[in-house]
């Protein structure tokens, strides 16, 4: 009775206190901020992803009258010109949890047209048009608030809890009426957790309704909300214990903002620029020499392309092509695949760099934990790097496809028809 | 007043605490310069061989018809600034590749911070970290009991009595936590200097005297305003929480809703809308490859009254180069207008960001100081200008020698030789002289000043209200 007598109690000390209430609002208004900034990315790639498929909609139309004519242009009856002309688009569509945590989304591009010349590299897969000023310091998002705004609020509201009294010099006749000082200790610091679990909870749901989180993701919303709950505590251990130890409020206050430091500031950014020298930004030199493979492609005899060719795709060997249009159509199609497996080859060198980087930080999140829930709260929004690779992938998957599909069907000298564009269309925008 | 520094510096190296933070300060920014410097070094040992590699390879052409060597073009890699070991501004976030080639200006691309899953939301262990986040703590945690510990020991009205005067006692007490910053800050510098001794030339001290102004200021600014508090509060602790709640709003809150809010003001195109604008009014203007275009009838018809000829076949230079130098020449008017609308938004963005420094001198610090590093995206741009005046000049010279080298129109198997290849020079990247950004930052440096103004006048008045009990 005694101890939730000192948690309602708490209330008082809380609302008596501006500096206490201005943080807590501070922080709810930073997040809401932080949600509204999620949801308009969410709306505003929504809608752009919308206009392009609009856009592409109406080309296909127009194109696709090449084949209600009685007599269609030959090039729109071959199959390079028909899945060219289909402007077949990847999306990187956003997901309703981005309202959490923006995280990498603001470093590459969320839609890419993908034909036979394409690659997950080019240029297109950069971010969008943006300030990279305002990039580098970051869109405030709920993720931010809750990361780096709240371990701050937090050290507001509990940094002179206990050392008040030690300093004031009642804290013996606190000590008197509970003996057992912890509990006390941990009565009060109990109401500002529960008012944050309050304030986290109802922000996660807040942000929920912004873009209809429950009905697309719904697991989004609980593992959001575990996560916030596992790192406010996290947060409230360490603090505590800190204010157990602590003897005057300079000296918590000087202990808890060292630690802040440590943990939000220092680590991270030792960990940034430790990698940096380990693994240096990367040039991107092996890409860049697939130029110089693809333009000795141009040089090699046409034995040795279709040598390669029936290496890559050996079911056309089998083949014969029947006419010489589609014997050169072949063989220029041809070049368009062995590069691509050129650049999915140098990639590999790239992915492997990447990959390094990325193991490298994951062995850090021991003690790195804002990394750690950084990342996790990435995941959870679809905005992690490796939610970034995994399209960069599809988009690659696309390439090959398109690639396979055009040797074969040119080989098979197949003349497209309505029905044949709009399967294409089916097959590649998978 | 010197008195009472020399006094309050004695009482500072006498705390122990003091002493072991300090240390530990000190140590800390001996490990971020140092990494700074061996990682800037890294990444230029890279940037060289990545460089020469492009450059082998470009003089390795023995024969390429010159238009096809403007599609097989060349690549520049953005160097790293010497000062990016004290401030790297924008450098992780831009890209690091900018293809070059005819026809189009690409955009540069493959950022460090895209290559791998996020790390620090503020950036890497380089001095500006310390010096603007954890230095300013460091100073508000020193200077928020200074005065009032002097009121509850009875020393201020000791002073007081042996005659100091008022003002010059909260003057110096700020001056003497102010010099603790500027050693560190001094401490940094000097060491990157040393570090970097072969290298420094004098457009480099001037920008690393301008990055020590700006971080003066401020620091002066924040010593003054907690010394303010700490007349003004009867409680030390109200003195602390004041100042780090303007810790927390000036560095953590107000830059990034401001950045985020003008963004909005002055909104930025979306790269598909970008691009189809662009491809709208090129398409508008002659096509190299399109051979019914009216503009190229023109052009044609030109040509041939020039060279007083009949036909194409009679001219004696390939009318094709002409025809492709026509088309850069015209895309060239379209890329000027578009990249330039969009660096003419950036820079409206950067000058009402800039203003915030009247409410928030954290905001006129991070654009200073990241500007005199010659890591903002105003160094960025320049940059990217340079690229691209490169760019225009290694086509034109492409398409020069397609037109007059000795072929003919329509002759696209002829080729240019491996000494002409050669004799096209590399890009060779100039730093920007601060004297030509200067103007930039001026509003940066007014801010901070008026901060210090402003702080000063809050100090005198705070001094004629102080309570020496």
């Amino acid at each position: 009775m005694k101890n939730i007598n000192l948690f309602l109690y708490e209330w008082k000390h809380f609302i008596r206190n501006p500096f206490k209430v201005i943080a807590v609002l501070l922080l709810t208004f930073a997040a809401i901020y932080g949600l509204h900034n999620g949801a308009s990315l969410y709306h505003k790639q929504k809608q752009e992803i919308e206009r392009i498929q609009e856009k592409v909609k109406e080309d296909r139309k127009e194109y696709r009258l090449n084949y209600t004519k009685e007599d269609p242009k030959p090039s729109a009856q071959e199959p390079i010109m028909a899945i060219w002309f289909n402007h077949i688009y990847q999306f990187k569509k956003p997901a309703s949890a981005i309202v959490y945590s923006i995280g990498q989304a603001e470093q590459y591009g969320f839609y890419k047209w993908v034909n036979v010349r394409s690659s997950p590299y080019d240029n297109d897969m950069t971010q969008e048009i943006a300030n990279p000023e305002r990039l580098n310091g970051g869109t405030i998002d709920f993720s931010f608030a809750l990361l780096f705004l709240l371990p701050l609020v937090l050290l507001v509201l509990l940094y002179n809890i206990r050392s008040l009294e030690t300093e004031q010099g009642f804290i013996t006749l606190v000590e008197v009426q509970h003996p057992k000082n912890t509990t006390w200790l941990l009565s009060r610091i109990t109401f500002y957790l529960v008012l944050m679990i309050i304030i986290i909870s109802g922000l996660i749901f807040y942000g929920a309704l912004l873009t209809n989180l429950f009905k697309t993701m719904s697991s989004a919303f609980f593992l959001m909300l575990l996560y916030s709950l596992s790192y406010l505590l996290f947060w409230f251990i360490l603090y505590y214990y800190i204010l157990r130890k602590g003897k005057s409020i300079i000296h918590n206050s000087l202990v808890m903002i060292g630690v802040y430091v440590l943990i939000a500031f220092i680590i991270p950014a030792t960990v940034s620029q430790y990698l940096s020298i380990k693994h240096p930004a990367n040039l991107m030199t092996d890409l860049i020499d697939v130029r110089d493979d693809r333009w000795e492609l141009y040089e090699q005899p046409d034995s040795l392309i279709l040598k390669n060719l029936y290496i890559l795709i050996p079911k056309i060997k089998d083949i014969s092509v029947s006419t010489d249009r589609a014997k050169t159509m072949a063989k220029n199609i041809g070049y368009y695949a062995l590069a691509n497996e050129f650049m999915k080859k140098s990639a590999l060198a790239i992915e492997e760099d990447s990959k390094a980087k990325n193991q490298f930080i994951r062995a850090t999140f021991w003690f790195n934990p804002i990394s750690f829930y950084q990342n996790r709260l990435n995941k959870i929004a679809k905005t992690h790097f490796l939610d970034y690779k995994a399209y960069r992938d599809k988009i690659q998957e696309t390439i090959d496809k398109q690639n396979h599909t055009m040797i074969i069907d040119t080989w098979n000298d197949v003349k497209v028809d309505q029905k044949k564009y709009n399967e294409y269309y089916t097959i590649f925008s998978e | 007043m010197w008195q009472i520094i020399k006094n309050e510096w004695h009482l500072l190296i006498r705390s122990r605490a003091l002493l072991t933070v300090s240390l530990g300060f000190v140590l800390t920014f001996l490990v971020s310069v140092f990494l700074g410097d061996l990682q800037s070094q890294k990444q230029n040992k890279k940037y060289k061989t990545a460089k020469e590699h492009l450059r082998e390879k470009w003089e390795s052409i023995e024969e390429m018809n010159p238009h096809g060597a403007a599609h097989y073009g060349t690549y520049v890699f953005k160097p790293s600034n010497l000062l990016s070991g004290l401030d790297e501004g924008v450098n992780s976030i831009t890209g690091n590749v900018l293809r070059v080639e005819g026809h189009v200006q690409n955009e540069i691309v493959h950022s460090e911070a895209s290559q791998m899953q996020s790390i620090s939301k503020f950036g890497k262990l380089k001095s500006s970290l310390l010096l603007q986040y954890i230095v300013p703590l460091l100073l508000i945690f020193l200077a928020f009991q200074s005065i009032n510990s002097e009121k509850q020991s009875g020393r201020l009205k000791l002073m007081l009595m042996q005659g100091q005067n008022p003002a010059n006692i909260v003057f110096a007490k700020t001056l003497s936590i102010w010099l603790y910053g500027i050693a560190l800050l001094i401490l940094s510098i000097l060491v990157y200097t040393l570090l970097n001794l072969n290298h420094i030339y004098s457009d480099l001290i001037s920008r690393m005297l301008f990055f020590f102004i700006s971080y003066g200021l401020y620091y002066y600014a924040l010593c003054g305003l907690t010394i303010y508090f700490s007349i003004r509060w009867k409680h030390t602790s109200l003195a602390l929480t004041s100042m780090l709640g303007i810790w927390i709003i000036w560095t953590i809150f107000f830059p990034n809703i401001l950045m985020s809010s003008v963004e909005k003001w002055h909104k930025l195109p979306s790269r598909a809308t970008f691009n189809t604008a662009m491809k709208n009014d090129r398409s508008k203007g002659l096509d190299g490859h399109n051979p019914a275009d009216e503009r190229r009838k023109h052009l044609e018809e030109q040509v041939l009254k020039q060279y007083k000829v009949d036909s194409l076949s009679q001219l004696p230079i390939n009318f094709d180069g002409i025809l492709m130098q026509e088309d850069e020449t015209y895309g060239n008017k379209v890329w000027d207008k578009h990249f330039g609308e969009l660096r003419n938004v950036l820079k409206q963005q950067k000058q009402s960001y800039q203003l915030g420094g009247v409410l928030n001198p954290f905001i006129s610090l991070q654009n200073a100081s990241m500007g005199f590093a010659g890591n903002d995206n105003l160094h960025h741009q320049e940059f990217l200008v340079q690229v691209e005046t490169f760019r225009r000049g290694f086509i034109k010279s492409l398409n020069d020698k397609h037109a007059y080298g000795g072929s003919k129109t329509g002759d696209w198997g002829w080729k240019a030789n491996k000494s002409f290849y050669k004799s096209i020079e590399d890009f060779q990247y100039q730093p920007t002289a601060i004297s030509s950004v200067f103007s930039h930052y001026i509003v940066d440096l007014v801010f901070l000043l008026f901060w210090g103004f402003i702080v000063s006048i809050l100090l005198i008045l705070g001094t004629k209200k102080m309570q020496i009990l």
